[in-house]
């Protein structure tokens, strides 16, 4: 019963967030100076045009009125059209999202392996020279701005490795000839490693840390120490008794950073001009295209409720101390 | 087991990602797969629309100009020479053109592509002109009508003669009638909802189609085997997308790109000393200045609205130090709205003030603006437009957009105005919408002074009408409102005689000049670099000539 109550209560917050988040994402825009049409500017775009334009976008209106107008559509999965070229919203973000999922995907990858390797090596060797030089990369990396690094990388690494810094695709492909899918594939992966390699840099900072600082608990307790005084060879010790429960706080923190990664998506993105996310809606801003801006804020911070939740769920699933 | 499982997923993924992003939006940059005879064009501008009807940025009307056939086209040495049309004439009042074309042209589609075509592209961009073609109607200003008496003759016709009858026709693109005539229902407004982008390839008649485009990523230009004119030394031309100028140039170095189009300043040293890049530097029609509100109306801070005030400023403001620390040398000394690019129709008499704080401070003086604790403070003032006396404190907008740093910029005008005991504050003015917004807001009345830059066509007519009433909310920037000058401006458009023209242009700079509703700072120059083995390359031609893509050819 207790179970149910928290999840009842969690999902009542999230739901809860999520028409906050709704609601800022409406008032945010309309709070700058000037709307999507007070700021166009071209050879045609006289006061009369404008107003012609804001009645035919409904700008006019009220403001509770365009409220509800939006939560309407949102309610029939209508996240509107774009002001600039007038195609629904999600067929706009669409492909950035599908661009970026697979560099993030690979990014936490990167960054969890790395991070649990340095901490649990930190973890195992603590107070030698190894820890300290794991302890300090960790924590400078984690300090780093994400574009620092990527443009470090872009200086020191891609030329050297003969990696592309930019886009999603050689643009040279298939002007002349088809590619193969091999050849797609393939440029596609090169394309992803670097700003795949900076966020998981970014990232593995902290992910190392925390491993460090769990698996040290988990090296005190008296079961590691029986595992110990049984013989048990040490990789045994840190696999099957040390990190299986040291894993519960990265879990829960890999959730929890999951907005933190997509704001590192933004600015790696911006850095290798790679057509993701980030960059639609950075595009969106430029351009002022309320809708595609609103929407992509949307679809963000529903995934981030949404990995909030999950967190929620994993630590009601993983630690039932939560609900005691 | 585990690992195999989340390697299905990420490959799951990649190729998911890959269908999605052929060719939309697959970005920039490469992995240098060395095609040769590709051209890969680096940018960091982009094409925001195929429809040249809704286009705002510079690099969608170097692509039109690709695509399109116009009458005229600059040349090397920025001269007008026929581009579809081989010579024209005029009759003595100046009312009716006979354009003469290429016989035999073809669309890229293989439809022929007949006089009748520009006049159908004419007749409907007047026809829409109040409305949905307005944004290239300005080019057809005074025209009554186009007809097509054969296949190869245009004949325009003029309501009264105008002096700039070929620059303007420069700015007129010929469209394919069989595929844009489908698109002008709804009174017009299907034209601007029309996607060129979604009917790929487009169908051109200049000198390339497009055959891949992504707004912020790469675009393919292919050579037109129908064009009327010398075709294409590559094999096609590939514009390539960046977001930062970092990644371009390290992409430049890697070879992965051949060109770039715009070299930071402060990078140019480095890619000077690589070898095999070649950096080439040349003037552009870009002028930076420092923007006055000069709407008369405006209700605080009105003091600003004196020349003679702005004129102290601009005695105070030290352009070399501009010239020195923000473009690394890579500009020079400019007072005039119109670029020196405009040749005869720069009025010489027209010369930036030298550097001279103590002069400024004089005449500040002179005109009662007392010092206090290093802040000068104008007196209180009565009638319709009081003001209580208030300290020489002001807020300039600073664009994020600006394509030299607007930072560095508005700090050398801090110091140096500080001098004369005038205090600046930075206001981050965002992208140009939004610093257009700011500077719009409330009718002109909201803000004192921006940091800015014009870059303006070769005919000095779209320079000097931006300055008018009529630009108001479109271009003008300045709230500049004078009805003498905009009836100057309505005058100069229809002088036929050159001359007659060209003195009453002077005229106009003169006045912009001594009311000074800008501060000119500096011209600047275009820095571009390319991989030594193309040659051909016009760095002075972009979005004028179709040889600047033609031109270029591989030696290596």
């Amino acid at each position: 019963m207790r179970g149910a109550d928290y999840l009842i209560k969690r999902t009542g917050a999230a739901l809860l967030t999520v028409f906050v988040a709704i609601t800022l994402n409406f008032i945010l825009f309309r709070a700058v100076p000037g709307n999507a049409i007070t700021a166009l500017r071209c050879l045609h775009c006289t006061k009369q045009f404008k107003a012609a334009l804001e009645k035919e976008l409904g700008l006019d209106k009220p403001m509770l009125q365009q409220y509800t107008i939006y939560l309407g559509n949102l309610a029939q999965g209508d996240l509107g059209t774009s002001l600039v070229d007038r195609r629904p919203v999600w067929q706009n973000l669409k492909t950035p999202i599908l661009n970026t999922l697979p560099m993030l995907a690979v990014a936490t990858i990167v960054s969890v392996v790395i991070g649990v390797a340095a901490g649990v090596m930190s973890a195992w060797r603590r107070g030698t020279r190894v820890d300290r030089i794991n302890t300090w990369t960790a924590l400078s990396f984690y300090a780093m701005p994400t574009q620092w690094i990527g443009l470090m990388i872009v200086f020191y690494v891609a030329l050297r490795f003969g990696f592309p810094v930019a886009g999603i695709r050689d643009p040279a492909l298939g002007i002349l000839e088809e590619p193969s899918t091999w050849t797609v594939i393939n440029d596609r992966i090169r394309h992803l490693i670097l700003p795949a390699l900076t966020l998981g840099i970014g990232l593995y900072g902290e992910y190392a840390l925390i491993v460090r600082s769990s698996m040290l608990e988990t090296l005190g307790e008296d079961y590691v120490l029986t595992a110990r005084a049984k013989g048990l060879k040490n990789l045994r010790i840190v696999y099957r008794h040390g990190l299986r429960n040291a894993m519960l706080p990265l879990v829960t923190l890999i959730a929890l950073s999951f907005g933190y990664i997509l704001a590192g998506a933004i600015v790696i993105e911006e850095v290798f001009s790679y057509p993701g996310i980030g960059l639609a809606t950075i595009d969106a801003i430029d351009r002022r295209d309320y809708p595609v801006l609103q929407g992509a804020f949307l679809l963000l911070t529903l995934t981030v409720i949404f990995f909030n939740f999950v967190a929620d769920l994993l630590y009601f699933k993983l630690d039932p101390r939560v609900t005691a | 087991m585990k690992l195999r499982w989340i390697g299905l997923g990420l490959t799951a993924l990649l190729v998911a990602g890959g269908c999605a992003s052929t060719p939309q939006d697959s970005g920039g940059g490469g992995g240098g797969a060395g095609s040769s005879g590709i051209l890969k064009l680096g940018t960091v501008d982009y094409i925001d629309t195929l429809n040249p009807f809704i286009a705002i940025e510079s690099q969608a009307y170097n692509a039109y100009i690709m695509q399109y056939p116009q009458l005229v086209q600059y040349g090397p040495g920025l001269e007008l020479e026929g581009d579809w049309a081989k010579s024209w004439e005029n009759t003595p009042d100046g009312l009716k053109w006979t354009f003469h074309l290429e016989p035999g042209a073809k669309w890229s589609d293989g439809e022929p592509m007949t006089a009748a075509d520009a006049a159908w592209t004419g007749n409907t961009i007047i026809k829409y002109g109040a409305g949905p073609t307005s944004a290239l109607a300005v080019a057809l200003n005074q025209i009554k009508e186009f007809t097509a008496p054969d296949d190869d003759t245009l004949v325009i016709e003029y309501k009264k003669p105008i002096g700039n009858v070929l620059a303007q026709m420069e700015q007129f693109y010929i469209f394919p009638q069989h595929v844009w005539s489908k698109h002008t229902g709804n009174k017009g407004k299907d034209i601007k909802t029309f996607q060129p982008e979604k009917e790929l390839p487009t169908v051109a008649g200049g000198a390339y189609f497009i055959d891949q485009y992504e707004k912020k990523g790469t675009t393919v230009f292919k050579p037109n085997r129908n064009f009327y004119g010398p075709e294409s030394n590559a094999e096609a031309v590939a514009l390539i997308y960046y977001t930062n100028s970092t990644s371009m140039i390290a992409d430049l170095r890697a070879g992965t790109l051949d060109w770039i189009e715009s070299v930071p300043t402060n990078a140019v040293d480095a890619l000077e000393s690589e070898p095999g890049i070649t950096v080439e530097s040349t003037g552009s029609s870009q002028v930076d200045n420092i923007t006055f509100n000069a709407n008369p109306v405006k209700p605080e801070n009105r003091e600003l609205l004196d020349p003679k005030v702005r004129e102290a400023l601009e005695y105070a403001t030290n352009r070399q130090e501009i010239i020195d620390v923000v473009h690394n040398g890579y500009a020079k000394p400019w007072a005039n709205l119109i670029s020196s690019q405009s040749g005869d129709f720069v009025n010489p008499e027209i010369k930036p003030l030298p550097y001279d704080p103590d002069k400024a401070n004089q005449i500040l003086d002179s005109l009662g603006y007392e010092m206090r604790d290093g802040v000068r403070w104008a007196p209180s003032t009565s009638g319709e437009f009081a003001q209580p006396a208030h300290p020489m404190s002001y807020e300039m907008i600073v664009p994020g957009s600006l394509n030299y740093n607007g930072d560095r910029y508005f700090e050398i005008i801090k110091d140096n105005w500080a001098q004369v005991g005038v205090e600046l504050q930075n206001k981050p003015g965002g992208d140009s919408a939004q610093a257009y917004a700011l500077e719009t807001a409330g009718d002109y009345t909201k803000f004192d002074l921006a940091a800015w830059d014009w870059v303006g066509y070769i005919d000095p007519d779209f320079m000097l009408s931006v300055m008018t009433k009529g630009q108001w909310f479109s271009w003008n920037d300045t709230g500049y409102n004078d009805p003498s000058y905009d009836r100057m401006y309505e005058k100069q458009a229809t002088l036929v005689n050159p001359k007659e023209r060209r003195d009453l242009v002077w005229e106009m700079q003169a006045k912009l000049a001594r009311e000074r509703p800008y501060i000119h700072t500096v011209q600047e120059e275009i820095i571009m670099a390319y991989r030594d083995e193309w040659s051909g390359i016009y760095p002075d031609l972009g979005a004028y000539c179709k040889c600047y893509y033609t031109s270029p050819q591989k030696t290596q």
